[in-house]
């Protein structure tokens, strides 16, 4: 039962860190119909600024400093993603899918790039924060509570940007541009500041989700790869620009791979894409999406 | 260390013979007849002009920190002392760094401009097997010697059947043992220090690497303890962010000893999650390439945990009173780099002077600059001392070393855990390494235990 609760709870964790990064790209898929490759490579930004923050500048610090990073992860990722649309994003609306793809490839590489020019071609290490939030027990076993903490990270982000999505004048505007962009032009909505406004909030999801990641894992170059291909497995899975998709999805994705590592080893990774796979076959806009 | 004459062989023969030239004028003909006699054999020159070396390792992602750097560090530490003790036959090596990274079709176009466009005289490199794997092929074909310095899968060197013909490339080496004597080593270390043990599980990244590590593993520890059951084999992709679920399948599986050839950035965040989740308090570990993380995670790393070190490549090992090779060589790379040098600062080392040794065993067979041929017809049967203590290259061209295998332990007076000096096992190179031209696996198989 103790080990079935942990299986459940690494689920969990990982499905955490799968919404958050799912999520923006699924906001800028589904509102600007914009494939964003470079979602790794912002995700990748929030890693490399938290852990060089926490890891360089306050290795002394006391935990607090971790939210600073957070934070920072947060705003740095946001600003890269706002002048990404501004100045490469924008003229792509218009173009054909392989035009977007072709720009925000070479955009990876570039940020890519300039990560390795910044911060170098060095690991970045920041575990204190995992290590001082310390374990709690749980059945007999112990559970480092950053993993929870993670999870409850999740859930505030998930549940705010749910508040923005139903609750706030542009969160409706958002939602009218990702169900009928002509019908909401129409009505007077203005696209160009919104489609800022959703790529930015994408983007500061993905260095949030980059953020939380350094305290278990170094930062490294190519850190984003990764989470960009799981992002994608999510979208598949839950649908585009749904809430309910990426949440869902994630969920599928975490609980799979968490209890499929522990009975079908062998498939651990094969696992994940035949599920993908089945949607993809049997509903191929995704279990929420339009 | 003591200082090598800056002339060079030809330099001096040059001035011997015009020396005794003189005295057979004044009439001393017998010194005339040995001038001759030296003068005949000095058929070549020696270039002038620096040795081209290129030495190629990872230097940014995931592989750079643990192994990449530190490597590359080793060789322009080398290659300055070389050039600070006349070179090789006086002439000076001119090493260029460059990057491993983007895969093996980056790196064979690399190799082929190196050896065709820039003439390097020697290709120092590559940690990445599948890299090696390549590369190796375009040493003959291209006529430029390539000395592998770090790759470690067994099947580089070997042939698909037993007994093979060696070498399999006649221009390429590996001047550095595979990964057979780390996973031989770790077998007959648990064999050693923890009989009792019933309960095996490994944990590998899903590639070659960790499939091929788990392999020579898994057969070596069924043949030397039967009664052993492999409870859980994981296969997690390589730079796996999360492994918590990986860590919760181990502790659930009873494993007492858990294999793994984690490296780089696995490695390290594998154990970080790991102490997190408190698996070293029901299972240790049993890395294969463990050496240079308890470095890289600091006081965290765990104790009792067993550390296979890729041959005898320690900073504690072998000990400085008894190996003054090793105590110059830690301490010059700490005195540079702020660091203990890892195995693959060892491996740097081999590779150099690997060529340095061959070259000079050549020049003095043939008379002055060897070529490629033969050169490495000269290293070939090379026995040289390495810091680590001596390193064979045997006729299959590959790397033939002891392993060292320890557990780690705080000791006073160091930032890091080290490996328990009471409980260090050194294997010889006959107990590890596969006779030549027998497949690894088939020679393990055949052990009468």
């Amino acid at each position: 039962m103790g080990n079935w609760i942990i299986y459940v709870l690494n689920g969990l964790y990982y499905a955490s860190f799968l919404f958050l990064t799912s999520l923006g790209l699924s906001i800028i898929l589904g509102v600007m119909g914009i494939l964003n490759l470079t979602h790794g490579s912002l995700f990748a930004i929030g890693a490399f600024v938290a852990a060089w923050l926490v890891g360089v500048l306050g290795p002394q610090a006391p935990i607090t400093f971790f939210f600073v990073g957070l934070l920072a992860a947060i705003g740095l990722a946001g600003v890269v993603g706002l002048l990404l649309e501004i100045s490469i994003i924008r003229p792509m609306y218009n173009r054909a899918l392989e035009y977007q793809l072709l720009i925000t490839f070479g955009a990876l590489m570039l940020i890519e790039d300039l990560i390795k020019m910044v911060w170098g071609g060095t690991a970045y290490y920041a575990s204190k924060p995992f290590v001082l939030m310390g374990q709690v027990p749980i059945f007999g076993q112990r559970y480092p509570f950053y993993f929870i903490f993670v999870v409850l990270v999740g859930l505030v982000a998930g549940l705010g940007i749910w508040l923005i999505m139903s609750k706030t004048r542009v969160g409706v505007m958002l939602r009218a541009v990702s169900m009928d962009r002509e019908m909401a032009k129409a009505m007077g909505i203005r696209i160009g500041p919104l489609n800022t406004l959703a790529f930015g909030m994408g983007a500061a999801l993905a260095g949030l989700a980059g953020a939380l990641i350094v305290p278990t894992t170094p930062a490294l170059l190519g850190i984003g790869m990764d989470p960009l291909i799981m992002a994608f497995i999510v979208v598949v899975i839950g649908g585009l620009g749904s809430l309910r998709g990426a949440v869902v999805g994630s969920l599928i994705v975490g609980e799979t791979r968490s209890i499929g590592v522990v009975f079908f080893p062998e498939i651990e990774l094969p696992l994940l894409f035949l599920i993908a796979v089945i949607i993809l076959v049997l509903k191929p806009e995704g279990l929420f999406g339009k | 260390m003591k200082k090598k004459s800056p002339i060079g062989r030809r330099d001096f023969l040059k001035s011997a013979g015009t020396a005794v030239a003189g005295l057979g004028a004044a009439g001393v003909l017998g010194t005339s007849f040995t001038v001759k006699k030296a003068t005949a054999a000095q058929t070549r020159s020696i270039p002038k002009t620096p040795i081209k070396a290129a030495a190629i390792s990872f230097l940014s992602g995931a592989a750079a920190a643990p192994f990449g750097i530190p490597g590359d560090n080793a060789y322009k530490l080398c290659a300055e002392w070389i050039n600070n003790h006349g070179g090789i036959l006086g002439r000076k090596i001119e090493l260029k760094s460059f990057d491993e990274a983007g895969g093996a079709d980056t790196q064979v176009k690399l190799a082929r401009k190196l050896i065709i466009e820039d003439k390097v005289d020697v290709i120092l490199g590559y940690i990445s097997s599948g890299d090696c794997k390549a590369i190796l092929p375009l040493s003959d074909e291209l006529g430029g010697l390539i000395i592998a310095y770090d790759c470690g899968t067994h099947v580089l060197m070997e042939g698909n059947r037993s007994p093979y013909k060696v070498p399999k490339y006649g221009l390429g080496f590996r001047s550095a043992a595979h990964l057979g004597i780390d996973n031989i080593g770790l077998a007959l270390y648990i064999k050693k220090y923890f009989p009792g043990v019933t309960k095996i599980a490994g944990i590998n990244p899903d590639y070659a690497w960790g499939r091929d590590s788990w392999l020579v593993f898994e057969t070596a520890i069924k043949k030397l303890m039967p009664g052993v059951k492999v409870v859980k084999k994981l296969w997690p992709k390589l730079f796996t962010t999360d492994y918590t679920a990986h860590i919760s399948a181990l502790i659930g599986s009873g494993a007492e000893i858990i294999h793994s050839a984690f490296w780089g950035g696995d490695a390290v965040t594998f154990t970080k999650q790991a102490i997190g989740m408190g698996l070293f308090k029901k299972a240790r570990m049993a890395y294969s390439r463990g050496e240079p993380y308890p470095q890289e995670v600091g006081m965290d790393y765990p104790e009792g945990q067993i550390i296979c070190c890729a041959g005898t490549h320690y900073f504690l090992y072998p000990p400085a009173d008894k190996w003054p090779l090793n105590k110059w060589f830690v301490e010059e790379f700490h005195k540079k780099y702020g660091k203990y040098p890892t195995y693959p600062c060892y491996h740097a080392y081999q590779a150099i002077f690997t060529y340095k040794a061959a070259v000079e065993k050549a020049a003095s067979l043939v008379g002055g600059w060897p070529s490629q041929e033969e050169i490495s017809k000269a290293a070939a049967g090379l026995f040289i001392q390495t810091p680590s203590g001596y390193l064979e290259i045997a006729e299959d061209h590959n790397g033939r070393e002891d392993v060292l295998v320890g557990i780690s332990k705080k000791v006073k007076g160091y930032p890091f855990p080290i490996l328990d000096p009471e409980k260090m096992a050194v294997f010889p190179a006959h107990m590890v390494n596969a006779p030549v031209g027998i497949r690894t696996v088939d020679w393990i198989k055949s052990w009468k235990v």
